[in-house]
């Protein structure tokens, strides 16, 4: 055994110690920490997806350490020991975790802040972040944006891609202007006018990540009355055509080592007149996903698979898919509709891949490989060379 | 000398360390109140006379070390097993190494060294004998005064999440509903909670948490940037207590769900009771008070001049929010005036109408609709283990209500269970109900006897009420067959072997096993 080997496996699931690994040779960070829950309506799905991860890459062959890092409901950070079990998370903050604080600006990342007798903060050494976040501000760019800040590496969207994966609107607007076909998708607001289409409608959040708030109506009057009442459609709304006979067709799509699609699944609709595959229907029960009932691989035609694959190539180019994302199409069989992206889905869609089989260490480490070959975020100051200063004269003259 | 003194001093330490994990265990089940295991000790001795024997003998053993050291081998055997009954691990609840928790033991420790160091230092290893004998046989006693000396330092650390949780709520800014009450916080702060959704974001503390501890760690771990709502359970033993609660979480709305024997021996009397429930009206714009409870009714017109008061009923259809029994579902009325009627599907949670009622009225006034409200009221949801129906595999219906235990709510299920099986066996599985101070007795007592006019068979569970649960039994009328049994599991067991299709069980309360 290498004198480096060894010390990596000494290192192996040190709670709470800093120490100083480095960077493997393919590239695989060896000091990791999984990032999961957060400020939003799907912070309790995106705890199990976390706690999945941390057991994931425990022990994983070429990871030093591992990291349980956990954003509380009320946005604090705390380190988490990697043993925890759903169940600690019942009551709120897990016994004996350690509040944390993020740093930002060059250096920064997390710390635990001195107190008393240690008064220097302890900087947690962390080569790359797995983001688990589902939902809200993990999911939405902003996560991603303060972690850019502090020059650490994450795995997942960009702050941009998340930003525009979370905007149904925006989304829906970029594959309309490339000309790729998706349903009629409206700004919704209390003094909207009826839409070109016709009723029954879709109401949904314009920000979400999931199902939550989403609601079928039969008349726009109705849409128009819950974007007041509905906490969810708060921050805007969108309307589209709801068509009954159409059904929801997914597939992942991962960025490293190289661009790859999953295979197709069908979610299957459980209740008698259930219209969309409900918060309820995805998440609970202990296996989240996995335990959703659906079609795997979806009984389609060749023809719309291809269709789909093609058009799932075309959209992970558009929105410059990083990580491992889902895309949702609509479908009545014959035709198909882009529906939306999601940059961090439930169980990072781990299920999906079944050919070829990936298991979800594989897929982990993959993401935190592309984490750091691929950072997320380079910042240039390229042209500020101080000539615009220079010629400028005095401030209160420019206002004159 | 030498040998039989350290042989005798390595007899009390064990008796020492076994009597402390398991006092330590009751201390943290007991919130950490000084004095519970002093009231604890004396329930192992009075429902178990053997309890009181061996604690004689131990102290017997530990005065005649004075002049026979090797007696408090004796002393050190018997306190090692004492209480018979209560368990060092325990069955229900182990003993969590929290802050809190090693905190204690480590003064706890302190107290009983200082005793052995003292006595050694007076009078050499018999000196140490006689202490730690001593030491072993007051190991309670002296969790007690560690609790008591330790009650400042948890009160400065308890500030500093009170002043945490104070910014969080200048920051992000709720209405905050607040619930009190003897019975029915938890099911009437859910319901609000379940009536809110989709219409307000809310926060709810979860599970029970209803005191400073539980409340600042809602707002400090829960309280999610943009929440409308937070909904508030607050639980007193005193006077002081809510007013306290209220001092930084202000409630705008207050809710008082009933007036009880609950916690009856820390509040003295009903009208004690009342007051300290009262505080929560103090800063409030709202009170939503159960009128179906006569000391309520009586508060609402004392209150009429200062407030906006809500008067909640699950019976009164004149009441100003009235959750009332229409066939199989509810209705609301406000003022008298029909807003439809909601039917929950079949084998959904019994609803609680006038805790319906009060969660209604706190959901009107938070603007939502009346006919949205009346809607939802066929959907409200369960407390775990508050009264909850399953099918058992024998084919028997099994009502669980056993996650906490009060005079009406145990009448409550006692008419569900009738209603289960009209034909077939009815058991009732009980080991009665505890916190009604000088009550306790004539209360498990003549829920006994209600019980014997409804049930087919009584299955009292542990020694806590047992005589109160049988003397109830033989004072009614109808004569019913008893089966006493030690703890829950047995009673589970027997139920299984004796009840099958069209039967049906009631487990009501279940005590957690440092109760005898």
């Amino acid at each position: 055994m290498s004198k480096q080997a060894r010390r990596r496996l000494d290192d192996r699931g040190a709670f709470g110690k800093a120490d100083a690994v480095g960077m493997r040779e393919g590239g695989l960070p060896a000091r990791v920490a999984v990032v999961y829950g957060g400020p939003s309506p799907e912070h309790d799905v995106s705890i199990l997806t976390g706690l999945q991860a941390v057991h994931a890459l425990s022990g994983a062959s070429g990871v030093g350490s591992v990291r349980s890092l956990y954003w509380s409901k009320s946005g604090d950070w705390y380190e988490v020991q990697p043993g925890a079990e759903a169940t600690h998370f019942l009551e709120g903050v897990p016994p004996q975790a350690v509040r944390l604080r993020m740093i930002s600006g060059p250096g920064g990342g997390f710390v635990r802040p001195g107190s008393g007798l240690r008064a220097r903060d302890d900087r947690l050494e962390i080569d790359a972040l797995l983001i688990c976040c589902h939902g809200g501000p993990g999911e939405d760019g902003s996560l991603q944006g303060a972690l850019d800040l502090t020059g650490l590496r994450y795995t997942g969207p960009t702050a941009s891609g998340a930003a525009l994966g979370m905007d149904k609107l925006a989304f829906a607007a970029l594959m309309v202007y490339a000309g790729l076909p998706a349903l009629e998708r409206v700004p919704l607001h209390r003094d909207s006018e009826q839409p070109g289409f016709a009723p029954p409608y879709i109401v949904k959040p314009r920000f979400g990540g999931s199902s939550i708030g989403i609601e079928v109506v039969a008349d726009f009057e109705t849409a128009r009355a819950r974007v007041g009442a509905n906490p969810h459609l708060r921050r805007g709304a969108v309307l589209e055509p709801y068509h009954e006979e159409m059904y929801d067709l997914q597939l992942a799509a991962r960025s490293w080592p190289e661009l790859q699609l999953s295979a197709i699944e069908r979610p299957l609709r459980t209740r008698a007149g259930g219209e969309i595959l409900g918060y309820e229907d995805k998440y609970v029960g202990s296996q989240g996903m996995t335990s959703a009932p659906r079609e795997l691989p979806a009984q389609i035609e060749p023809s719309l698979t291809e269709r789909i694959r093609a058009l799932a190539t075309e959209v992970a180019s558009l929105v410059g898919l990083r990580g491992a994302a889902r895309l949702d199409f609509l479908s009545d069989g014959r035709d198909v509709f882009i529906n939306e992206v999601n940059t961090i889905p439930g169980s990072l869609s781990h299920y999906l891949w079944i050919e070829p089989r990936l298991s979800f260490t594989s897929q982990l480490l993959d993401l935190l490989t592309e984490a750091t070959a691929r950072p997320a975020a380079v910042y240039s100051s390229a042209g500020s060379d101080g000539s615009v200063l220079r010629v400028a004269g005095s401030i209160a003259s420019k206002l004159g | 000398m030498t040998v039989v003194g350290s042989v005798a001093l390595g007899a009390c330490t064990l008796a020492i360390v076994c009597a402390d994990l398991r006092w330590f265990r009751v201390a943290q089940r007991e919130h950490y109140l000084a004095g519970a295991l002093a009231r604890f000790s004396w329930r192992w001795v009075a429902s178990m006379p053997i309890n009181g024997g061996l604690a004689l003998l131990a102290v017997a053993g530990a005065a005649t070390a004075a002049v026979v050291p090797p007696a408090a081998i004796v002393t050190g055997g018997t306190l090692a097993i004492w209480p018979l009954g209560l368990g060092v691990r325990g069955r229900t609840s182990r003993l969590a190494w929290t802050r809190r928790m090693s905190l204690v033991a480590l003064v706890s420790v302190a107290l009983e060294a200082l005793a052995v160091g003292l006595g050694a230092a007076f009078a050499g290893l018999s000196g140490a004998v006689v202490a730690a004998a001593f030491s072993a046989c007051g190991a309670p006693l002296l969790i007690d005064v560690a609790l008591m000396l330790l009650r400042p330092v948890e009160e400065l650390l308890a500030q500093r999440y009170v002043r945490r949780a104070t910014g969080v709520l200048a920051r992000v800014k709720p209405l905050v509903v607040g619930i009190t009450g003897s019975y029915g916080k938890t099911t009437t702060k859910n319901y609000v909670a379940h009536l809110l959704a989709g219409e307000r974001s809310v926060v709810a503390s979860p599970r029970s948490f209803n005191n400073r501890a539980g409340l600042t760690r809602t707002v400090n771990e829960h309280l999610t940037p943009g929440t409308e709502v937070l909904v508030a359970e607050m639980g007193a033993y005193g006077r002081g207590e809510i007013a306290e609660l209220c001092a930084w979480l202000r409630p705008e709305i207050a809710v008082i769900t009933s007036i009880g024997p609950s916690h009856l021996e820390r509040f003295g009397s009903l009208e004690r009771t009342l007051e300290a429930k009262a505080e929560i009206t103090a800063g409030a714009r709202v009170v939503v008070l159960n009128i179906d409870d006569a000391r309520l009714e009586g508060l609402a017109k004392r209150l009429d001049a200062t407030h906006k008061v809500v008067r909640a009923s699950g019976t009164d259809p004149g009441a100003d929010v009235a959750v009332l029994a229409h066939g199989d579902g509810l209705e609301l009325k406000l003022e008298g005036a029909p807003y439809g009627v909601a039917v929950p599907q079949a084998g959904s949670p019994v609803p609680i109408r006038t805790n319906a009622a009060c969660a209604a009225a706190v959901a009107l006034e938070l603007g939502l609709r009346p006919e949205t409200v009346a809607q939802r009221l066929g959907s409200l949801p369960g407390v775990p283990n508050r009264l909850q129906r399953h099918r058992a595999d024998g084919g028997y219906v099994v009502l669980d209500d056993t996650f906490n235990s009060n005079p009406a709510g145990a009448r409550h299920a006692l008419d569900a269970l009738a209603s289960e099986a009209p034909t077939g066996r009815r058991m009732l599985v009980t080991p009665g109900m505890v916190e009604l101070g000088g009550t306790q007795r004539s209360e498990n007592a003549s829920f006994a006897e209600a019980a014997a006019a409804v049930v087919t068979e009584v299955v009292v569970v542990g020694r806590t009420n047992r005589a109160a649960i049988l003397q109830g039994c033989r004072r009614a009328v109808t004569s019913v067959p008893v089966k006493v049994v030690a703890d829950r599991s047995e009673a589970v067991v027997w139920s299984r072997a004796q009840l099958g299709p069209g039967d049906a069980v009631l487990f009501e309360n279940d005590l957690p096993d440092h109760f005898p």
